[in-house]
Parts: structure tokens; C-alpha cells; sequence
């Protein structure tokens, strides 16, 4: 995070931008509001703190002990949907550089392969499009915060402890991991499960719980490719 | 005298209101019969400062949760003050807080309120410049499994004190951490913690919450006299607009009046000014400098020639005070030498003073009567021990509500035994503080140290721990306010002379010792650099707040 820096058509111009490298040693990406069902259909989504302000916020798991993204196999990323965080994790909103960006040199989707960021001088189309992008997943970000507070405010939220059970005997618990309390939501008073519904607070929260499912995808990814495996996992 | 007081003229109490009681003539009088079967319906709650509205938070409170169907009622006078003072709590207020349903977020952002890791004591033990200790919040690494106190006296030379050496708290006050991070839940840390709060808009928080959330009937009047039957228990209080406010058990938060249980019942006050000499009190409310300045994370309690001076810290100003005896010292001297520790910053503010009657009732609970708060004693506030007495108080009662008046006698007799008790220990163990002095300098620390000054209790304890460190075996009762973790951090912070065996450095416990050393070791460094500032996160939690879970 140290090596951002604003986007130089000078200092840049010959680097490009592959798609299908990003994410791979993100461990979760955050999700904007928008991106809950189709990211439930790959990855089990969770809340977590953000350390600066408490809040809670959206994320999609994509590795469990491992130092990697267990969907990034064989050069590609393997899930129907690619979080856009993921895919715009190089980038960072910085109106002093080219089309308004900055970049972290470091992130495996910059590098001299794929789409070029510059037509000799000038920010070529997709260059363009990034900023916008990102403006967009800034305010779905924010839009998937509100509804978490929303959650918060109503006490929906439970700590959501995920112990895994290795092969060689050994236990691994994942702290800091929030999700949905199904039985806090079952006890609200009639006025306030209406209202939570009205402002489509429910739905995403039915999806979120739906997708805890998906732990045991990333338990058959980790027994794919890391030893020892992971042989059964508990979500009280 | 309204004309169906009239009657007996039985005079009950003698005290700062008298109250006429006896037989009634017509129809007030007052039916006897069937008292022992009477249900506690309501509570009346006299007093509206801190005592008074945490007494009626925690029984509204308790009463929503368990569904009991008792009514509360809180009686406040528009003419009377509220001391005011009482500004740091023990950990038990998170505890109640969390009872009474008060977010912590809500807490903090009301009341001024920052965290409370311990008390620093400065100058207690010799008065030279390095002299200082502190008793945090934390027990001793391993408390539950061993007692590394013998460990640390035959520790190598040049090792930390004793605070340090069995925990990581010290550290954080040293370095002005906070006790927790903004990612954990409500009245959770990574260290023990407390609360430095506004007395007055701790008040004012709770008489909200109680009024708005709990449901607890607020009225505003002034008490004029009790209605009282034949045995002596109070039917209802009568207000000076004419008003009577009935209840079946009478919670007396009033203060240093102490018109219920003083005014009323004229239950002795037992005093201990010849063991506790502090009798005044001096307040300054001293602004930060900045707006960023670091905001200490303990209670520093100084030592002064006939007294000491607290100095803790609040979101926007200091509260500074010194607590002496008039006995030792003039009260413009005292205000002279608070002003002076203050320095530049106390210009221009007007200090308060306040007299103390160091002691406490004889009984607490008399018929249905029960007092709570500064009405049950006061002392100097060495520990912060007033608020977590009306904590510990409203526990027992509320907690174990009477179901009806038969009920209450032996709750009553359980409480007198319990408090008085608890009051007599917390006598001592500030009176500890002092009896630890090697400081000869003054009159005030050369009576301190008097034989006849110190408790019996305390002087065979003394004798006791000369061969052993203390342990829970120490002690009368499973639950005393301040356990055998306090009088360690007292004693070995203070260089108390213990003869204690050596322990072999190749016995199975010195390994045990070390390895929670060790441990405690590598928590000390994570949260040196982990913790965040004092401010900083106060002011995360006053811009974002904390989550519940």
C-alpha cells in the first residue's frame, strides 16, 4: 500500500492491465450492495469490523487459512463472479493522476501483460473507464455499509465463530467474522421486520446466511491444492 | 402539620426532619393487619443524583427483565444539589451499565466519560521524586493458577516493579493506551478497564434513560415528612405541595442529609476519622491545554503533605481535588497547594469545597427502608469505592427484590451483615495506603502510622503477610470488594517488607512462574504497539461508536 502512486502517463506508459491475475493473494474482498447475490453464488459473504472505525462491513471470503485466493488457480480466477474490488484492486481515485487515478505498482493485475493503460501518451478507453468504476463501488461500498448499520442498529448481528478441523489433528479458529443472527431476526416485533423488509433489508440478509454454504466450497478448494486438509468445520 | 398527622405524636426520629408517628385516629389510620403478606408493588426512590437514579435504573431494569410487576417511583427536590464529586468507577460499572441497558457508545458520548485503567500513586511511600506504584485494574498474570508475588520478591536485581512484572497494565497508563480497540464489542478489552465520568451528566443520562426507556415515574417535590404505621414502616412520603408518594420499600439516596435512614429512623453513624483523617475536600475543573492533549488513562493520586490530590482525566477537562484533614492542614492552605500542583491552569477557576464525615450507618436497611449512596457513609475516595458501593447495594437488592414486607427482614439482616462488613474492609484497606508510609516528614504521615489509628483487623493481616503474600484465603467472605490482587499491588508497590521463603529456581512452580511471565511478556509487547492512544480512541468511539457484539 506504501508504493501508491497517481497514474503518470510518462512513468506508466507502457504498463497494462490483466484482469485475469487480480486478487490472487487477496485473502476477501469487500462487496458494494449490489454484488450479494451474485457473489454468494462463489464465496461465503461475512461482515467484519474495519479497524479504523468499527463499522461493519461486507466482505466475500475467498481463502481460509491459506496465504492465497483459493480461486485464483491455473492463471485465472475460477467463480462465475469476480468481485470488483478484486478486479480494481490496483487502482485507487486520485484526480492529480492520468484519468484520475493511482495505481499500487505491487498488485499481480499490473505488471507488462494484457490491456494497455496508455495509447503512447494519452489513457487509452479502459484507462477511462476505471475511474467511474471505482466511483460506482465507492458508493456501493457505502450503500453495503449503511445496510450493515442498519443490521447493527437492530441487533441483528452475531459474531460468527469458524473453527476448522485439520488433518493433522490440529484446530484453526477464524476471529473477527460477523454474520446474520437468524434468531434475533425471527424475534423482531411485527412494525420492524416490515419496515426492515420495505427497505429490502431482509433479502440481503436471507443471502448472506444462505451463503455460508459456500465454506465448504473453500474447504474442497484448500484440500485441492494445501496439505493437511481441512476435514470438517464447525459455524456456531 | 397537616391535620391527619395528628394523633400519637410519637416522636420516631430526632434528626434533620421529624417525623410524627403512632396511632391514627378515622380513616387514616393505618390497617395493620396482613403486613408481613403485603407484596412489594413499589419502589420509591428518594434523591435524584447518581445514587438515586442508578438505584432506580437497576431496579426498572430488573423489574422489565424479570416481569415482575413492581412500579418505581423516583422522588427529586428541585432545591437540593447534588454533590457532584464521585467521578471515577470501578469495572463493575460496566456490568451495570449493561444491566440498567445503557449503550456504552451512549455512555461515553453523555457523560464526558474516558477509561480507567488503575490508580497511580505518587509519593506515598517515601515522597522522593521517584517514588510512584500503581494498582491497575488487571490481576497478576496466572491469578487463577499462582501467586507470583514470591516469585518477584527473589526476583534478580534491577527487574521491574511489581505492577510491571505481573502485568501488562502498567504499561498502557505509562504509554496512555487505551484498555480496548474500536473493532471490540461494547464493555469489552484487552485490558481490565473503568470509567472516569461527569458526576452531573451522569445523572442526567440515567434520569433519561429511566424516565424515557425503563418507565420509572419521575417526581419532582420536596419530602416533608413520612406517614408511618404502628411497626414503624414508612406508608407513604408527603410532598411539601401536598402530594404523597406511597410505596412498600423506600431506597434513601439522599445524600449526606440522610432523611430517611438518618432523618427517620436515626440510625447511628458509625465514624472513622481516627483511623481515615481526610475530612475536606477541594475540587478544581481544569481545562486541557489543547483539544488533542493526551488524556491519562488512571487515576494519579498524590500525595501532599496532610493529604493527597486526584487528578483525573475526562474527555474535555481534568477533575483535580485535594482530599486532606483540617486536623493537619487550613482549608485556604489546602486550596493553596492544590492550586500550586495545578500550577498556571488554575488561574482564574473557582474551586469547590466539600466536607467529608468520614464513617458509615450502623445499619443500612431499617423496616422498609434501605439506604443507598452517600446516606449509607462516605469515605475518602482513595479507591473510587462510593459509586461502586450504590453498584454493589442496588446488586444485592434489586437482584433479590423482596417479593413481600416478611421478605424483607431477612433480606434486610443479610444486607446490615453484608455492607457492614464491606464497609469495615474498605476502611482498612485504605487505610493500608497509609500505614505503608515510610514518609515522616508531616504530621499527618506520623499520626497516620499511630497504632491506635490502625484497625485491629488490619494490624493481624499486616503480621500475616510479613511470611506470606496475600491470597483469597486471606479473607472472611468469597466475595470482598477488594480482593487479595489489591493488597498485592498496595503492599509490594509500596516496598512492604515481606520475609517470605525463597522459592527454588529449579521447583516445577518457578517454571510455572516463568512461562506466565513469559506469556504476559509477549502481551505487554503486542498491545504496546497494537493499543491505540487514549484519545484517539475515545474520539473513534464518540465519531463511530462501538457495536454490541
Amino acid at each position: 500500500m506504501t508504493g501508491i502512486t497517481p497514474l503518470s502517463p510518462t512513468a506508466h506508459r507502457d504498463l497494462r492491465y490483466n484482469r485475469h491475475a487480480a486478487g490472487a493473494a487477496r485473502r476477501f474482498a469487500r462487496l458494494g450492495l449490489s454484488e450479494i447475490a451474485v457473489a454468494a453464488a462463489d464465496m461465503p459473504l461475512c461482515l467484519v469490523k474495519d479497524g479504523q472505525t468499527g463499522r461493519f462491513d461486507l466482505v466475500a471470503l475467498m481463502s481460509l487459512v491459506e496465504p492465497a485466493n483459493l480461486f485464483v488457480v491455473g492463471g485465472g480466477f475460477q467463480a462465475t463472479y469476480v468481485p470488483r474490488a478484486v478486479l480494481l484492486g490496483g487502482f485507487r481515485l486520485d484526480p492529480t493522476g492520468a484519468a484520475g487515478l493511482a495505481i499500487d505498482p505491487a498488485d499481480p493485475s499490473l505488471g507488462g501483460v494484457g490491456e494497455p493503460l496508455f495509447d503512447e501518451h494519452r489513457p487509452t478507453a479502459l484507462s477511462g473507464d476505471i475511474a467511474p468504476a471505482l466511483e460506482r463501488l465507492v458508493a456501493d461500498v457505502a450503500a453495503a455499509q449503511e445496510m450493515a448499520d442498519s443490521w447493527a442498529r437492530h441487533r441483528l448481528i452475531r459474531p460468527l465463530p469458524l473453527s476448522l478441523s485439520k488433518a493433522d489433528g490440529g484446530r484453526h479458529d477464524l476471529a473477527g467474522l460477523y454474520t446474520i443472527d437468524e434468531a434475533a431476526v425471527q424475534a423482531l416485533p411485527d412494525a420492524e421486520l416490515i419496515a426492515l423488509h420495505r427497505a429490502d433489508r431482509l433479502a440481503p440478509a436471507a443471502v448472506l446466511t444462505a451463503s455460508l454454504a459456500q465454506v465448504e466450497r473453500l474447504r474442497q478448494l484448500h484440500n485441492a491444492r494445501f496439505v493437511p486438509a481441512i476435514t470438517d468445520y464447525s459455524l456456531d | 402539620m397537616s391535620d391527619k398527622y395528628k394523633g400519637g405524636q410519637i416522636l420516631l426520629c430526632a434528626g434533620t426532619f421529624g417525623i410524627e408517628g403512632g396511632k391514627r385516629a378515622g380513616e387514616d389510620q393505618v390497617v395493620e393487619t396482613g403486613v408481613a403478606d403485603t407484596e412489594v408493588k413499589r419502589v420509591v426512590v428518594v434523591g435524584g443524583g447518581s445514587a438515586g437514579w442508578i438505584a432506580a435504573c437497576r431496579l426498572a431494569a430488573q423489574v422489565r427483565r424479570t416481569g415482575a410487576g413492581v412500579g418505581v417511583t423516583l422522588i427529586e427536590s428541585r432545591n437540593v444539589p447534588t454533590v457532584g464529586v464521585g467521578e471515577g468507577t470501578w469495572p463493575t460499572m460496566r456490568n451495570t451499565l449493561a444491566k440498567i441497558g445503557i449503550a456504552e457508545t451512549d455512555f461515553i458520548r453523555s457523560c464526558d466519560a474516558a477509561f480507567k485503567q488503575g490508580a497511580r500513586f505518587v509519593g506515598w511511600t517515601d515522597g522522593t521524586p521517584q517514588d510512584g506504584y500503581y494498582h491497575p485494574l488487571n490481576p497478576p498474570a496466572g491469578a487463577t493458577e499462582i501467586d507470583l508475588a514470591p516469585h518477584w520478591l527473589h526476583r534478580g536485581e534491577g527487574d521491574a516493579a511489581f505492577a510491571d512484572w505481573v502485568d501488562y497494565q502498567a504499561m498502557l497508563c505509562d504509554a496512555g493506551l487505551g484498555p480496548k480497540t474500536i473493532v471490540m464489542p461494547e464493555y469489552a478489552g484487552h485490558a481490565n478497564y473503568a470509567y472516569h465520568l461527569d458526576a452531573g451528566k451522569f445523572a442526567t443520562m440515567l434520569r433519561d434513560h429511566g424516565v424515557g426507556t425503563l418507565g420509572i415515574e419521575h417526581v419532582l417535590g420536596d419530602v416533608l415528612r413520612p406517614r408511618m404505621t404502628d411497626h414503624g414502616d414508612i406508608v407513604h412520603l408527603e410532598l411539601a405541595d401536598g402530594r404523597n408518594v406511597a410505596g412498600d420499600l423506600f431506597v434513601d439516596c439522599t445524600g449526606f442529609a440522610a432523611r430517611l435512614i438518618g432523618g427517620i429512623y436515626d440510625v447511628p453513624f458509625r465514624r472513622c476519622g481516627d483511623v481515615l483523617f481526610a475530612d475536606r475536600a477541594i475540587a478544581l475543573q481544569v481545562p486541557y491545554d489543547d483539544e488533542d492533549a493526551p488524556i491519562t488513562c488512571h487515576t494519579v493520586s498524590t500525595a501532599q503533605g496532610s493529604g493527597w490530590i486526584w487528578d483525573i482525566g475526562l474527555w474535555s477537562r481534568r477533575g483535580v481535588g485535594h482530599v486532606y484533614s483540617s486536623a493537619h492542614i487550613s482549608d485556604d492552605a489546602a486550596e493553596a497547594e492544590l492550586r500550586r500542583h495545578v500550577g498556571t491552569a488554575a488561574q482564574g477557576l473557582s474551586a469547590r469545597r466539600i466536607s467529608i464525615e468520614a464513617g458509615h450507618r450502623t445499619r443500612f436497611w431499617q423496616n422498609n427502608c434501605v439506604a443507598v449512596g452517600l446516606s449509607a457513609g462516605f469515605l475518602e475516595p482513595l479507591e473510587a469505592s462510593a459509586l461502586m458501593l450504590i453498584e454493589a447495594s442496588m446488586d444485592a437488592i434489586a437482584d433479590r427484590l423482596p417479593r413481600n414486607r416478611a421478605a424483607m427482614d431477612v433480606m434486610a439482616r443479610q444486607f446490615n451483615a453484608t455492607f457492614t462488613h464491606h464497609w469495615m474492609r474498605i476502611i482498612e484497606f485504605l487505610k493500608l495506603h497509609y500505614v505503608l508510609t515510610k514518609r515522616t516528614d508531616t504530621d499527618f504521615w506520623r499520626d497516620n502510622v499511630a497504632a491506635s489509628s490502625i484497625p485491629d483487623g488490619l494490624v493481624e493481616r499486616l503480621a500475616m503477610w510479613r511470611h506470606h503474600s496475600p491470597g483469597p484465603q486471606d479473607f472472611d467472605h468469597a466475595r470482598e470488594v477488594f480482593s487479595w490482587p489489591s493488597y498485592q499491588y498496595i503492599l509490594h508497590g509500596m516496598g512492604f517488607d515481606s520475609r517470605q521463603p525463597r522459592i527454588d529456581p529449579s521447583a516445577p512452580e518457578a517454571g510455572l512462574a516463568q512461562r506466565f511471565v513469559t506469556r504476559m511478556q509477549r502481551a505487554k509487547d503486542e498491545l504496546r504497539t497494537r493499543a491505540p492512544r487514549h484519545r484517539d480512541l475515545l474520539r473513534a468511539i464518540r465519531e463511530h461508536g462501538l457495536q454490541r457484539v
